[in-house]
């Protein structure tokens, strides 16, 4: 899968380049406007990361680009105006989706992931890991094809950790992720325990594997 | 509070008062004297001429005795008597109950006693002459200078008001636009023209400290909101960097903490700089866009998104959500509005607490149980329920109030009964208040 990155701060790209690149993804980096150009016309990449404020020019007229040639590949804007006007312009010409800057790298490769399944499969987006089952539009699991019911703050932790296998989540990463725009309510550690207990047991009494781990006390992570 | 001009107004009566006051005995003196003068004046002519009138007769002892008599009883004013001995002429002054008109009370005289000689017998004469009563007279007096300081006082006041209206009114005028001003909104003040000096130069000093100010502010707003703004991609690095850091092998579980609470922090940090970001976008007026909204559907929604959140710390959410409840306002904030207040509800009170929303067509009201009232005075500023202990920003309650600014609503805190009460009225208040 190739990913672009579309960010004139080099760290930034360097971390999230550092962070998605694994034998899945392959990251290339635009660090002006006219790179982003270059490479958006000329090259095809299953998820592009943009970031709207670039030397050069607008990262909108990237966007609009993109959808102009027809092409398919998807696109998380990475911005740090995080303004409603900016997400709803950028939802409505065509991004998959709209992430405010400061992020988390756990929550950048979950969105990657789920925008990426999207594009990818369409209709039949179902995620087959051994014994697990998990139907992306249904929003159902399946484990030895019995159906676990989980909660949907279950549901979305467990794409959450497939979206970020084999890599250690901390707590606040899994804490932003569950409270959302209500972030500011952070005793939520326990609350984050709480949901991660709930998940890993209804897999385990359904029969599947011991994947979800905690690591070094106080992270966790989806081993595969 | 006393008003300038009335303040001057005021110490002129008074002056006026005391020195009319004071006119009172003098004029009172100064006529008496005349008076008295004058009558003393008049005894002595009438004196002389009687004396010479007596003399030119030149009666022979025994007439002169039976007209002497005569005289004495026509005429008690004046009263002619055979004395011993001849003595200097003396005056005197009194009052005496009038005999022949009961009525009048008694009458003051002055008096005029002198000694003569005829045909070489000494004779005393005496000549009284009715004279003004002193009481008579300061009552005159004192009723003529009343009535002078009444036309004084009601002519400082007629003056005064004349002068009120033309001449300060620029200063009127001016005092008025001050106090309509209004840093949130910016607007330069214009003063009108006028041609007093004293007043031109008051307005320009006004002016040019108003600007000023608005600019000052607008730097500091502007500066808000391009700091966070700047901080957002340092922060984003940190955030990586740390996220990337745990994936690093070998880390022990120390170092696994060590980063945890780095997290931690920096999401508190992340919080407040997003939260501030918001206030200085509502002070500058980057929402527009305003839309009929479905309260009771939002404060569902937002009631949903939190139901984790509530059942996690086991309160009891009581609701009384009618339907149909709308208001005029921009959507995100109103969303944001309620999340602050419901997320603050959820989050302050105790394990097993109560949460109330209550809805009606105006107020919306949400009612928490606690202990003891929060303090008043720094409740919707910024930083001002802020403590490292609690997870919050120290800034909802004050984009709460911005919000309601922007949206002219009404937010009020109220503590009873062991509850906590927020209270946001929707009916549009006018903006003077601030």
């Amino acid at each position: 899968m190739k990913i672009l990155i579309i960010e004139d701060e080099l760290q930034l790209a360097q971390n999230i380049s550092a962070y998605l690149s694994d034998e899945q993804y392959l990251c290339e980096h635009a660090a002006t406007f006219e790179q982003a150009m270059e490479k958006v016309t000329v090259y095809d990449y299953d998820c592009i990361l943009l970031d709207l404020m670039l030397p050069g020019g607008d990262g909108f007229r990237i966007l609009e680009e993109i959808k102009r040639l027809n092409k398919q590949d998807g696109v998380i804007i990475i911005s740090a105006r995080n303004s409603y006007d900016d997400k709803i312009r950028g939802l409505q010409t065509g991004a998959d989706d709209y992430l405010a800057k400061p992020f988390h790298l756990p929550e950048l490769a979950a969105r990657v992931y789920s925008v990426i399944r999207r594009r990818n499969f369409g209709n039949n987006n179902v995620i087959r890991q051994h014994e697990l089952k998990i139907d992306l539009l249904a929003k159902t699991v399946t484990i030895h094809d019995e159906p676990v019911v989980l909660t949907k703050k279950e549901f979305d932790l467990l794409l959450y950790f497939i979206g970020n296998k084999n890599r250690v989540i901390s707590k606040s990463a899994l804490a932003e992720h569950l409270s959302g725009d209500v972030a500011d309510m952070m005793d939520s550690h326990s609350f984050v325990y709480a949901h991660i207990k709930n998940l890993k047991r209804k897999l385990n009494e359904a029969g599947g594997g011991n994947y979800l781990k905690t690591v070094y006390g106080t992270g966790y992570k989806w081993e595969i | 509070m006393n008003k300038l001009l009335s303040k001057s107004l005021k110490a002129f009566i008074l002056y006026a008062g005391i020195v009319l006051a004071c006119s009172i005995p003098a004029y009172y003196f100064i006529i008496d004297l005349i008076w008295q003068h004058e009558l003393k004046e008049h005894n002595l002519i009438i004196s002389a001429s009687v004396k010479q009138n007596i003399r030119n007769l030149s009666l022979p002892g025994e007439d002169l005795a039976r007209g002497i008599q005569l005289w004495n009883k026509l005429q008690p004013e004046k009263q002619l008597k055979p004395v011993d001995r001849l003595q200097p002429d003396s005056t005197y002054n009194i009052y005496r109950r009038n005999q022949y008109i009961p009525a009048k009370g008694t009458d003051r005289f002055e008096g005029l006693v002198t000694y003569f000689e005829i045909d070489g017998k000494p004779y005393s004469l005496t000549v009284e002459t009715n004279m003004e009563e002193s009481h008579e007279t300061i009552i005159a007096i004192a009723v003529i200078t009343f009535f002078f300081f009444a036309l004084l006082l009601g002519g400082f006041i007629y003056l005064n008001r004349r002068i009120s209206r033309r001449l300060w009114q620029p200063f009127y005028q001016s005092l008025q636009k001050i106090s309509q001003f209004d840093l949130n909104r910016q607007q330069p003040v214009m003063f009108e023209k006028t041609d007093i000096a004293e007043f031109e130069a008051l307005n320009s000093h006004l002016q040019k400290l108003i600007s000023a100010n608005i600019a000052a502010y607008r730097q500091q707003k502007e500066f808000t909101e391009n700091a966070s703004h700047e901080l957002q991609t340092p922060l984003a690095i940190v955030q990586g960097k740390l996220d990337l850091l745990l994936q690093s092998k070998p880390l022990t579980d120390e170092q696994s903490t060590i980063i945890d609470d780095t997290h931690t922090a920096l999401s508190r940090v992340t919080r407040i700089n997003k939260n501030l970001l918001l206030l200085a976008r509502l002070e500058n007026s980057q929402f527009s866009g305003k839309e009929m909204i479905d309260l009771g559907a939002l404060l569902e929604k937002t009631l949903a998104l939190l139901h984790d959140f509530a059942e996690d710390r086991s309160l009891a959410v009581e609701k009384n959500i009618p339907a149909g409840v709308k208001v005029m306002g921009n959507k995100i904030l109103a969303e944001i509005l309620l999340t602050n207040l419901l997320s603050n509800a959820i989050r302050h009170t105790e394990k097993g607490g109560t949460v109330t929303v209550t809805l009606s067509e105006h107020t919306l009201t949400i009612a928490n149980t606690g202990r003891e009232a929060l303090r008043m005075e720094n409740l919707f500023q910024r930083f001002g329920t802020a403590s490292s202990h609690t997870p919050g920003t120290g800034l909802g309650l004050a984009i709460v109030q911005e919000i309601c600014r922007h949206d002219g609503w009404k937010a009020a805190y109220s503590f009873g009964q062991g509850r906590h009460v927020f209270n946001i009225d929707f009916r549009v208040w006018i903006l003077n208040s601030f």
